[in-house]
Order: C-alpha cells, then sequence, then structure tokens
C-alpha cells in the first residue's frame, strides 16, 4: 500500500484555510504544559529508543544515536 | 527570560492589550488587573515558544529505567518414557530473558539570552537470552533436558549448529520424518508445522552515549547543530545533525527542517563456541592461519560485512570477527500549525537513506538442502537435509519514507489536553508499518498529572524474511562440447560431462523477528508532580505485546514468535530558571563554607535550616591497571599462574578493571539540625583479562583467548540522616548515621559458554552491582575556615549487618580516615589538598559450589585471581588533589562543581590483586 498524498494534502490545505488568527493572548491553552507537544521528553526518547530496536520502522528522523539494539 | 519580555512588548504593541501597562509587570492592583494579569501570566510561556519548540528552560534531568522481557516460549521432542513415543511440546525455558537498565542525565543551560547549550549522557546495561535463529520444531534444534529418573522435562538445550532434517510438500507443509525399524528407509510422518525459536545468552554488555546540542534563537527563527557518539564493545556509532525552525503568521506557523548523518561501525566476535557449526558463506572472509601465519581469502563481490577469520593447526576456525561499517543520511521536513486556540495540527515527513552492513551479526538461519535428480518427481513430499546455520545476510542499501501526522487538543472542560499521532512508514526492504498512538494528559491538582497511552503498531515483513532457509539443489549434466561442438572424450574414450547447477539460493535471508509482519499493541500511564521551586518528579510504566496475528489484515508470522515486555521508568527533572528566581535561595551565600570540602568527600555538609533542599549528583570512577601485587610487591604471571587462585590454577588474569559510579544526592532538612539524604547509585564495571597459559586446548583455545566482562545497573542505595553536633563559627561538627539497602543486584551471571559450562555461574564477586547485605556507614566530620583557607578531617566506616547475602558471601567492613586543606583563590575557585587512609577486610563466605545438568559437582577451571575472596580488600593510602568552582551570583548562582583526583601512594592488598591506578571524583550540587 502507498499513502494517500491527495488525502494529506486536502486535509493540510483545509485546515490551514480554515484557521482563523490566533492572538498571542489566545494562546493561554496552548501554553499550559499538557498541551506541549512532547511532554515527557525523556520518557519519549526512552520509549522511542524501545520501539526503535524491537520494530523495524525506525523512530527517529534525525541522528539520535542508539546503538545497534543487537540483542 | 530576556526574550520573553522582548517578545512581550513586542506583541503587546501589536495588539494594543491592555493586559499590562508596562514589560515589568508593574500594574495597578484593582481586581480586574489582577485577574488580567493572572491570565498574562499564564499566555507568557505560550508566547516564548512557537508551539512546536518544546519549553527549553534551563534544566538538569536525571533518568532511570528498567526494561524486562517476558520468557520466550521453545519447542521440541519430550519423551514419554511410559509409550516409548516422543512427541512436540512446550518445553521449559530456563533462560533469563533480556532485561536492560538504563541512566540517563542531561543538562540544558543558556550560556547567552540567544546561544543554548545542552548535553545528554545515556547508558544501557543489558544481558539475558534472546533468539538466534528459527527451525521446525521437529528437527531438534531445542533438546529437552530431563530430572536424573527422566520422568520429568527441567530445561532445553539450544543447538546452534547442524540440525535434523524434514519432509517439506508441496503446500509448504513441514513433515516429520519416520524411520522404518527394520530397512532404515525413511518416508514423510505426520504434518508438524510448528516453529520454535534457538535462544542464546549474552553476559552483561553496556552502551554509552554521549551527545550535545548547540542552539542559536532569533525571536522568530533558530538553528541548531549537534553530534555525537555511542560505543559498546562490537559497535561504535558517530552522528551529527542541523536543524533549523522558522515562525510565521505570528507564531502560529512554524516549519523545521533537519539534516543528519549517522557513520556506524560493526565489529562483533561470533561466538567461538559455535563457530564450528555455522556457515560465513556469503560473506567475504579473510582466513589466516595461527601456524604458518599464512593468509587466504574469499572474495564477495559487494559484500558489506567482512569476517576474519583465524585457524587453528588443525584447519578448524578458532576465532572470526565480523566487521561492517554502515552510513545513514536523513532529512526531515516538519509544519506545525495552530489551528485555533485550542488546537494544534503537526505534519512530518522524512526520508532516510542507509548504505553497509545493515545486518544483526549474531542472527543465524538455519538451513536445509534437498539434492533433487533429474527425474525426481517435484510434487511428492522432499527429504530436505539440515545443513550449517548461516550468519543472516541483508541488503546493503536500504531507503525509508514516513510520513507523520499529530494533532493536539485542548479539553477545556477538564482541563485536560488529547494527543493523537498517526505514523506511516515504507521502505524498500518491503516494509509498510502504521503506528497509531494516543495520550491524555490530565493534571489532577496540587501538581500532579496523569496521563494514560495507548498505542498500535503494525508492520508488513520484509521481502527477505524467512523463518529458516530451504533449498532446493537442481543440476543436470550435459556433454561437453569443444570449439567445434563435438563431444570432448577423457582418456578412456568416454564423453566427457559438464554439471550445470541451477540451485536458487536468496540472495539476502533474516529470521530476525523484526523483520517479520507483525502487530504490537503496548499501553501504559505517566505520573508526573510539579513541586514548588523548579523540581518535578516523573514515573512511568508501560506494557507491551508482539504478536503476528495483530497485524493488520492478518498474515503475520506464527505465534511461536510472539513475546512481552514491560518498562518503568522514573525521572528528577531541575528546572534551574524557577530555582534561580528572586526568593528562591535566600541566604545561600552563608553557607558557601560548608561545600568546601573535596569531591571525594561525603557527608561533610548538613543544610542550614528548616526547609533547605539540595539536589546533587556526584560521579566517581576508579582504574585499575599495571602489575599484578601480592600485599605491595609486583609478582610475576607464573606467580599468579599457580599460586593467585588458592589450590586451583589461574587461567587468566585482569589487566585493566574500570568502575564507574553514578549517583544521586537528595537532601532535605525536616529542621534546623537534622538533614535527611537519600542516594541511589548506578554502577558499571568493565574488565580486561589476559590468558595465563596460552597453549590451545583442543579446537577451543576460547579460554586462553583475550577477552574481556562487563555489568551495569542500579547499585545500593543509601539513606542517611546527618546531624549538627557543633555549630560555632569557624568550627562545624556533623554525624551522619545511616547505610545502604541492598538494591543492587548480587547474582549477576556469566553467559553459557564452553569456559562456562554450567548455566548461571556467577561473575566475579567484584563486579557485582552491590555488596548485597544491609550496611550500616556512619561518619563523623570536622570542618573549619579562616577567611580564605578552609580545613577538616573525617574518619567513615562501613560494617556489613549480615554475614552473607543471597550468593553466600559479604564484602569485608571498611574504614577510613582522611585530613584535608583548602585554599580559596577567588569567590569562586577553591583547591584542595586531602590524604586518606582506608582499610577493607577481604571477602567472607563465597559463592555455593556449582552443579551440571547430571547433578554432579562442577569445579570451574576459567578461574582468576578475583575468583578467590581472600584476593579483596587491603590498606591503601591515597593522596587527592582537587578544584571547587562555585558560582558566586548571576542565572546560575548556587551551583557547585567540584572535581578530585586521587592518586594511590601505597597500596598493600589483601593477596593477588591488580595495581590502582587512581580514581576521579566529580560533583554537582544546588541548594535552595
Amino acid at each position: 500500500m502507498t499513502p494517500n498524498h491527495p488525502a494529506l494534502i486536502f486535509v493540510l490545505v483545509s485546515t490551514l484555510t480554515a484557521c482563523a488568527p490566533v492572538q498571542p493572548w489566545q494562546r493561554g491553552n496552548l501554553a499550559k504544559p499538557q498541551m506541549a507537544s512532547d511532554p515527557y521528553p525523556l520518557q519519549s526518547s526512552l520509549r522511542a529508543h524501545n520501539y526503535g530496536s524491537r520494530e523495524a520502522a525506525s523512530g527517529s528522523n534525525s541522528a539520535q544515536g542508539g546503538g545497534c539494539g543487537c540483542y | 527570560m530576556a526574550v520573553i519580555k522582548k517578545f512581550y512588548l513586542k506583541s503587546n504593541r501589536h495588539s494594543g492589550t491592555h493586559i499590562m501597562s508596562n514589560g515589568d509587570g508593574v500594574v495597578r492592583a484593582t481586581p480586574s488587573h489582577l485577574q488580567a494579569l493572572t491570565a498574562a501570566a499564564l499566555v507568557l510561556p505560550g508566547l516564548l515558544q512557537s508551539p512546536a519548540h518544546a519549553a527549553e528552560e534551563d534544566s538538569v534531568d536525571f533518568q532511570y529505567s528498567h526494561y524486562q522481557e517476558g520468557k520466550r516460549d521453545i519447542s521440541g521432542f519430550v519423551s514419554n518414557l511410559a509409550t516409548q513415543t516422543e512427541s512436540i511440546s512446550k518445553l521449559p525455558n530456563n533462560l533469563n530473558p533480556i532485561e536492560v537498565d538504563s541512566l540517563h542525565g542531561s543538562s540544558r543551560i543558556s550560556l547567552t539570552d540567544r546561544i543554548k547549550f545542552s548535553f545528554n549522557y545515556t547508558q544501557d546495561t543489558w544481558s539475558g537470552a534472546t533468539p538466534v535463529g528459527t527451525a521446525p520444531a521437529i528437527v531438534r534444534g531445542n533438546r529437552a533436558r530431563y530430572n536424573s529418573t527422566s520422568t520429568a522435562v527441567t530445561g532445553a538445550s539450544p543447538i546452534a549448529g547442524e540440525v535434523t532434517s524434514f519432509y517439506l510438500d508441496k503446500n509448504s507443509n513441514i513433515l516429520e520424518v519416520k524411520t522404518d525399524p527394520s530397512t532404515g528407509e525413511l518416508s514423510p510422518g505426520s504434518i508438524n508445522n510448528q516453529l520454535t525459536h534457538v535462544l542464546a545468552t549474552a553476559s552483561p554488555e553496556t552502551r554509552k552515549q554521549g551527545d550535545f546540542k548547540l542552539g542559536y534563537e532569533w525571536d522568530e527563527a533558530a538553528v541548531d547543530v549537534g553530534g555525537g557518539i555511542s560505543i559498546e564493545n562490537d559497535y561504535e556509532s558517530r552522528f551529527v545533525n542541523l536543524g533549523g525552525r522558522m515562525d510565521f503568521n505570528q507564531k502560529q506557523t512554524t516549519v523545521n527542517l533537519g539534516l543528519s548523518y549517522t557513520n556506524s561501525d560493526t565489529f562483533a566476535t561470533l561466538d567461538a563456541d559455535s563457530l564450528q557449526f555455522i556457515s560465513t558463506t556469503s560473506y567475504e572472509e579473510r582466513f589466516s592461519d595461527e601456524q604458518s601465519g599464512s593468509f587466504r581469502f574469499k572474495g564477495i563481490e559487494g559484500s558489506a560485512g567482512q569476517i576474519e577469520s583465524t585457524y587453528d593447526s588443525l584447519g578448524r576456525r578458532s576465532g572470526a570477527v565480523l566487521n561492517g561499517n554502515r552510513q545513514d543520511w536523513g532529512t526531515q521536513l516538519g509544519l506545525t500549525q495552530v489551528l485555533n486556540k485550542d488546537a494544534v495540527l503537526e505534519l512530518n515527513m522524512g526520508y532516510i537513506r542507509s548504505t553497509g552492513f545493515m545486518a544483526n551479526p549474531y542472527k543465524l538461519v538455519y538451513a536445509f538442502n534437498f539434492e533433487a535428480l533429474p527425474e525426481q518427481d517435484l510434487s511428492q513430499p522432499l527429504l530436505f537435509i539440515g545443513q550449517q546455520a548461516r550468519i543472516e545476510i541483508r541488503p546493503d542499501e536500504r531507503n525509508q519514507f514516513n510520513w507523520n501526522l499529530g494533532y493536539n487538543q485542548y479539553i477545556a472542560p477538564l482541563d485536560a489536553a488529547l494527543h493523537f499521532d498517526y505514523r506511516f512508514a515504507h521502505d524498500d526492504w518491503g516494509i509498510n508499518a502504521h503506528t497509531f498512538e494516543a495520550d491524555w494528559a490530565q493534571p489532577i491538582g496540587s501538581g500532579w498529572t496523569v496521563t494514560p497511552r495507548v498505542r498500535y503498531y503494525s508492520q508488513s515483513g520484509a521481502d527477505f524474511y524467512t523463518p529458516f532457509l530451504t533449498i532446493l539443489t537442481t543440476g543436470y549434466d550435459t556433454p561437453a562440447l569443444d570449439s567445434n561442438g563435438d563431444a570432448i572424450l577423457d582418456g578412456d574414450g568416454n564423453p566427457v560431462t559438464n554439471h550445470i547447477d541451477t540451485t536458487k539460493v536468496p540472495k539476502y535471508y533474516s529470521s530476525d523477528q523484526r523483520l517479520s509482519g507483525f502487530g504490537a499493541l503496548s499501553g501504559g500511564v505517566t505520573v508526573a508532580k510539579q513541586f514548588a521551586k523548579g523540581v518535578s518528579l516523573e514515573t512511568g510504566f508501560e506494557y507491551y505485546t508482539h504478536q503476528g496475528s495483530l497485524k493488520i489484515g492478518g498474515g503475520g508470522e506464527q505465534d511461536f514468535a510472539n513475546y512481552d515486555y514491560w518498562v518503568a521508568n522514573a525521572a528528577l527533572k531541575i528546572n534551574l530558571e524557577s530555582i534561580g528566581a528572586p526568593g528562591g535561595h535566600t541566604g545561600h551565600s552563608n553557607h558557601h563554607h560548608a561545600s568546601n570540602a573535596p569531591a571525594g568527600v561525603m557527608f561533610d555538609h548538613a543544610l542550614e535550616k528548616f526547609g533547605d533542599v539540595m539536589v546533587g549528583y556526584r560521579f566517581m570512577r576508579s582504574e585499575q591497571a599495571g602489575n599484578m601485587l601480592l600485599g605491595s610487591q609486583a609478582v610475576s604471571q607464573d606467580t599468579v599462574r599457580f599460586n593467585g587462585c588458592g589450590d586451583q590454577e589461574c587461567a587468566v588474569a585482569p589487566n585493566f578493571m574500570a568502575m564507574n559510579m553514578h549517583m544521586l544526592d537528595l537532601m532535605v532538612a525536616p529542621t534546623d539540625w537534622l538533614t535527611l539524604m537519600l542516594m541511589p547509585q548506578w554502577v558499571d564495571m568493565e574488565m580486561d583479562m589476559t590468558p595465563l597459559d596460552n597453549t590451545p586446548r583442543g579446537g577451543h583455545n576460547h579460554g586462553g583467548a583475550a577477552h574481556d566482562h562487563q555489568t551495569g545497573g542500579i547499585g545500593d542505595t543509601g539513606v542517611y540522616a546527618l546531624f549538627k553536633l557543633l555549630e560555632q563559627s569557624g568550627h562545624h561538627i556533623n554525624l551522619s548515621l545511616g547505610g545502604t539497602a541492598p538494591t543492587g543486584d548480587v547474582e549477576v551471571t556469566l553467559r553459557k559458554t564452553v569456559t562456562n559450562p554450567i548455566p548461571g555461574t556467577l561473575i566475579h564477586y567484584g563486579m557485582q552491582l552491590g555488596s548485597g547485605t544491609w550496611d550500616f556507614k556512619p561518619s563523623l566530620t570536622y570542618t573549619g575556615e579562616i577567611e580564605q583557607l578552609s580545613w577538616g578531617a573525617q574518619v567513615t566506616g562501613t560494617k556489613r549487618l549480615e554475614s552473607r547475602n543471597d550468593a553466600n558471601f559479604a564484602f569485608g567492613d571498611i574504614f577510613q580516615g582522611s585530613v584535608w586543606g583548602g585554599y580559596q583563590w577567588t569567590n569562586w575557585l577553591t583547591t584542595t589538598v586531602r590524604s586518606a587512609y582506608t582499610q577493607q577486610g577481604a571477602i567472607h563466605g563465597k559463592y555455593r559450589p556449582l552443579f551440571d545438568e547430571f547433578g554432579n559437582p562442577f569445579t570451574p577451571t576459567h578461574i582468576g585471581p578475583f575468583d578467590t575472596p581472600a584476593n579483596y580488600g587491603g590498606q591503601f593510602v591515597d593522596l587527592g588533589l582537587g578544584i571547587n568552582v562555585t558560582v558566586p551570583n548571576g542565572a546560575f548562582a548556587g551551583n557547585t562543581l567540584k572535581f578530585e583526583w586521587l592518586q594511590p601512594l601505597h597500596t598493600d592488598y589483601n593477596g593477588y590483586q591488580l595495581d590502582r591506578d587512581g580514581a576521579l571524583s566529580a560533583t554537582w550540587s544546588i541548594g535552595f
């Protein structure tokens, strides 16, 4: 199976155009710790390392090291 | 903080908002203004960062985690004595499954308002049993072990070498091989498609990784450059990365771009015990003859890995190392968009191109061969005969693409956040993978947040994944013709024939379950508590199950490959900016004197008053190298060989030993006169050995080969109470009472090999991770100071409160006395000199005797001086030279860094031990 590019682009375009400007002072909710893109980065890197050494679709997009995981 | 102000003022102007009247936050305190101020305080961090950009405040973090796999299922024949038959069934698996202890420390600091630096250190230690290959259960890859009366199965012995045969019919069913008792003729029996893993164990190994990132931030953009290195004893990886970020549209839109490069070397020593039985046919190989020193070379075009083998005088392979290099280029483009005041969307795509050696050097593929005659009816069941297992081989190129969609929604009624992620990955090995992940972050008041999460993953198998290989050898003879098209005759006048081989062996093959089709479901929860003063604790748990039947659309691997694991982690996070805030550490400068003892001295510093908190990290490394000593005299290797191991002969002696210890110091003062301390610690150790006996032992001279051992993991946990006995101007006396709980493992085992043939053989006493006993550790410390001069003296001891631990021994008691002096050159720099005397007793007790699988006593012969309890402890005198640096003011006021090198002056060991090289102590601490 191949990714559905048109669907992705549709989502992208429709969401971007649907955005009403959100003023800086309206971003209180977005700034809350629980709304962070990654609220627990330490744990995320650990989980990514575990998944990465157990699954074929290696997790990280950029070089993070991580070793061989040859066990 | 300056960045916040700048941006705040700017957006203030743009929006014309009246929330604050000026950038210093001075407002008229009317109720409405107060509300507005509270709202503004909430908004502030959101202005600092674009949503894509994590809150990167200056911080120091520590994390520990434990990964524990469940036992794998293995199958094999089990005999029934009563009926004189045997049948395939599940065998007891006595091998410890894989477990990994990981330690992570990181620090992020602002060098200036715009220049950020971060550093990470990670170390993992793992051990346990893992599949080396897969075979039909009927080929006896696992052999059942029975109790002494052969009435019950007690375990299984994996056979890594050649296995037996099976019939395969045209529908790929596996059939048992029936033998006619009278004629001995073989024929196909009943169908049994059960597959099984064959497991191998690994002694503990440690990986260490250090990496950094340096970034420069503008108001609406950032660039960063990073790099690092990861080191194992068979793999080394170096990497660099480059990243950029641009914010648009008042930070509602953020674009990320990343580029990375990784270069990794594999240098895997293949298991010496199974070298006779494995095939290296697919790899380029360079042979050297141990006796004559001559070389041979087997070339394979485009071979990504090269094997270097040595042969003994009998023509058998005595050692082999598989070398390979791999390079990965990665690029990534990301977009983050604020959809509305409660939702953020993230889109990412990435491409990774990998070239070179990507196989797992320890995975084997069992191979079975059928030699077809020209008239063979291939529709009948064919008898495939077990060959040598082959080292797996993978393509030397891989292109991976992935797409990621993330959505973050704020749930106003519950003050919660819902995160959802979908990821699709595709590569040219034939693997397509889908990942769905969701979590719900729910604050529940008083700084607590509970976050449950669930994840589902599914992948299709790689094109070259195969549990085992079946090779159909076919060929035909054809008359040899000369250039005129006439038949060639041999000397007797008979026509010569050529054999044309049409056998097809796949170019690539792997039985690694990571490349099979499967699905995985996992779920867990994270609990975080944010304390005042910028300290937070996080703990998490996750359970993961890998099952062939969970694959989307079905068709996953059989359930023999199923397994599960759990991971638990705990983290301590310290936000330096919150600590450094005004009022956070008042009166701090008053007690700088107390922390001027050298780095190697503990328990010298009690907190000043009720409510004070101190967090610290302590690192110690000690090394041993050089001569073997008896007492304080250097002795020859022969002396060690014949006298160093008690009644036995030593096979090896250490030539290098190192121990690293990482400790957290957590201190609180419940009253003015008492300080409570909690000190969890992690240790890792390595030891290199040289053989004392160089004569090869039959085909297996592994016993004589130079090799190394590693261990690591959680150590003993210290709990102490510090009392101030005397507090006068210039003179202080502290009494510390407490000790360590035996949380460190004292039953770390070596993997089973020819030289350690009994499973469960414990590694050397000195490489166990803790003492195994409850230990009482009192200390009495005097410190004093006048102007720039400081001095101190300490006596401290370790008394084992039990005579034996679980492994039936106890380390000797320890006494240490030290005196030191220091001079403060400026308000931030002090140097110290210390003299220390240490006395430690030998080990009491010893490991329990070993028994082989038949219950007979077994005496290990592959031993060194470190296996004898009398060769531990001694008396030592050391000189310590130290530097203490305290940041007096500014953003990092209150941070203290100390280093001390301890140089041995005199060593008088109990028995035979390796000379000492010295020890380094480094500490970081911050009080607030």
